[in-house]
């Protein structure tokens, strides 16, 4: 079987799993990394990674006319993927089904590997189950008294969204990445229906039913409205977008933000976030350097604010680290094994390829069961206004804990 | 300020204004107000729903990509919801869907709620002009919903 893998904008996370194709000696690999420079071929399965602009229309519809079948792997090339943030500062990022209406998804960041292979065979997969069936923490969908930002981990059995903590897990199937086994809330990269974002918000705002919203008394009508000055609901949410759109964006419904650009479409992504996303953000788009940039905004704001981390959390961010360049190094060869290896490494400190257990201060979960936990926990921190700058990586934050402006150099 | 002292030419843009009324206190009020024989903005149109907390982002961002100017909702006075709290949840939706017009860059005023009394035309009415004055100083300031997308 004829496959090639065609890289286009942004992280190439999914484009390097796709190494894992040549274990099997079935599939007849290649891979595009400049697509713009592709020499047409026919051939069985074209594969789609990385998001998508229009000025790539061409490009795709060569692509299309000389494959059977197209697939678009991961939600960069699905749905926008986090690089669809950007729209909120009027740049354009489409998904590919408005290049190629009769493409085949595959969502998820990562985008799973075993998915890519039944479409590939054309085989069946298993119902894919809701992520909340399969999650260890049980609901019970009361109102909440109030939303919070980040959470103590020693309840491990309540609900995120029970505890205030947004957690997109209602619209999401269950996937292999996981960020809740690790104590991080679902963020919706594999959604289990259409419009996920938008359904979620509705669903988390009748959740917010006891918290107090702000009305105001209508002259005209001498009624009750709506107030526009900010409350509670408002407050406990700085960020909705990237909260709740944060992969769907691009096919949400929402009209194109007007915000004007900087320019980049990565600080574009990062700028309006939260600082205690960040990690899962920059662990999500930092491609081949996700786990070094992840790591720098984390150590940057820790030693700014005199943020203690323990020994044990420094040896464990030194083996991430060495982890990256041996798997640059696997990617450089095409080497399926090495590739497995060190990403089940990582997987064993990081929690998965997103790094949903590094944080600030810590880690989210126990890594290995001889340690001791509360050596290397994370524990809630505080937000702290100003700017942080460690070599490539400037970012500044208001008293709110929103990023104002990001500088990201070499990702 | 008042609808009579809007610039016609922006009345003109505001061709469609959808506004779900509640079965009970808001579509009775808008019964009340036409027994009157009230007058209000010819761009209204009314979409009588069982109760303002059937309404969600789904069904107002379905109108704003259909046409519409601007979306509201109007339901019973608060702690009077025919059901149990359907308009206080929705207020809590819609103020969610507020914020998010605000990130990317909107105004916050297409989507509003408001609450009326159904012995009492003039609450609906009252509504619907407030509606307008808030759509016509947004699209004074920042142009029609339409204009972005």
């Amino acid at each position: 079987m004829d496959v090639k893998i065609f890289q286009f904008n942004g992280c190439n996370k999914c484009y390097n799993e796709s190494i894992l194709l040549t274990e099997e000696s079935k599939y007849k690999v290649e891979f595009i990394e400049d697509p713009k420079n592709w020499k047409e071929t026919k051939t069985d399965f074209a594969v789609i990674t990385g998001y998508l602009l229009p000025e790539d229309k061409e490009v795709l519809n060569k692509i299309k006319s000389n494959s059977e079948k197209v697939i678009a792997y991961g939600n960069c090339a699905t749905t926008g993927g986090v690089y669809a943030l950007a729209i909120q500062r009027g740049n354009k990022i489409l998904p590919l089904n408005k290049f190629i209406t009769d493409a085949q998804n595959i969502n998820g960041c990562l985008g799973e590997i075993e998915e890519l292979k039944f479409v590939i065979n054309d085989e069946e997969n298993s119902q894919l189950k809701n992520l909340c069936i399969v999650c260890g923490r049980k609901t019970t969908c009361d109102y909440l008294d109030d939303v919070k930002r980040q959470i103590e981990l020693d309840d491990d059995k309540t609900c995120f969204n029970d505890l205030g903590y947004l957690c997109n897990g209602f619209i999401a199937k269950e996937c292999k990445e996981r960020c809740i086994d690790y104590n991080a809330p679902c963020r919706g990269c594999k959604p289990s229906l259409e419009r996920s974002g938008i359904r979620m918000l509705g669903m988390f705002g009748t959740l917010m039913g006891n918290i107090e919203v702000a009305t105001e008394h209508s002259e005209l009508g001498a009624t009750d409205k709506l107030a526009d000055r900010d409350d509670e609901i408002t407050d406990n949410l700085p960020d909705v977008l990237g909260n709740f759109f944060r992969f769907t964006l691009s096919t949400s419904g929402l009209p194109r933000g007007r915000i004007p650009s900087s320019g980049s479409i990565i600080d574009d992504v990062f700028t309006g976030r939260l600082i205690e996303e960040l990690p899962l953000i920059s662990g999500l788009l930092g491609g081949d350097h996700s786990i070094s940039l992840t790591l720098k905004i984390i150590e940057t704001y820790e030693k700014a604010n005199q943020i203690e981390i323990s020994e044990t959390t420094k040896k464990y961010r030194k083996e991430l680290l060495e982890l990256e360049n041996q798997l640059l190094e696997a990617i450089k060869r095409k080497d399926p094994e090495q590739y497995k290896k060190t990403t089940d490494e990582i997987r064993k400190i990081g929690g998965n390829m997103n790094l949903s257990n590094v944080f600030f201060g810590g880690f989210r979960t126990q890594i290995d069961d001889k340690d001791n936990f509360e050596d290397y926990k994370t524990h809630v921190f505080d937000v702290v206004e100003g700017t942080y700058k460690n070599g490539s990586v400037e970012f500044t934050i208001d008293p709110i804990g929103i990023v104002k402006e990001i500088k990201i150099k070499e990702v | 300020m008042s609808c009579e002292n809007i610039d016609p030419e922006v009345l003109e843009k505001m061709e469609n204004i959808v506004v779900f009324m509640c079965n009970e206190c808001g579509q009775g009020s808008a019964n009340t107000a036409g027994v009157a024989r009230m007058a209000y903005n010819p761009a209204i149109r009314i979409v009588r729903v069982q109760c303002t907390g059937q309404v969600g982002p789904i069904q107002i961002m379905d109108a704003l990509n259909n046409g519409a100017d601007s979306v509201a909702c109007i339901g019973c006075c608060l702690g009077a919801c025919h059901f149990f709290n359907g308009n206080i949840l929705s207020m809590h939706r819609i103020k969610l869907l507020k914020k998010v017009f605000k990130e990317l860059g909107y105004s916050d005023q297409f989507v509003n709620q408001y609450t009326s009394r159904a012995a009492e035309g003039e609450t609906a009415v009252g509504d619907f002009e407030d509606i307008v004055i808030r759509l016509a100083d947004a699209i004074i300031e920042e142009g029609t919903i339409k204009d972005g997308c």
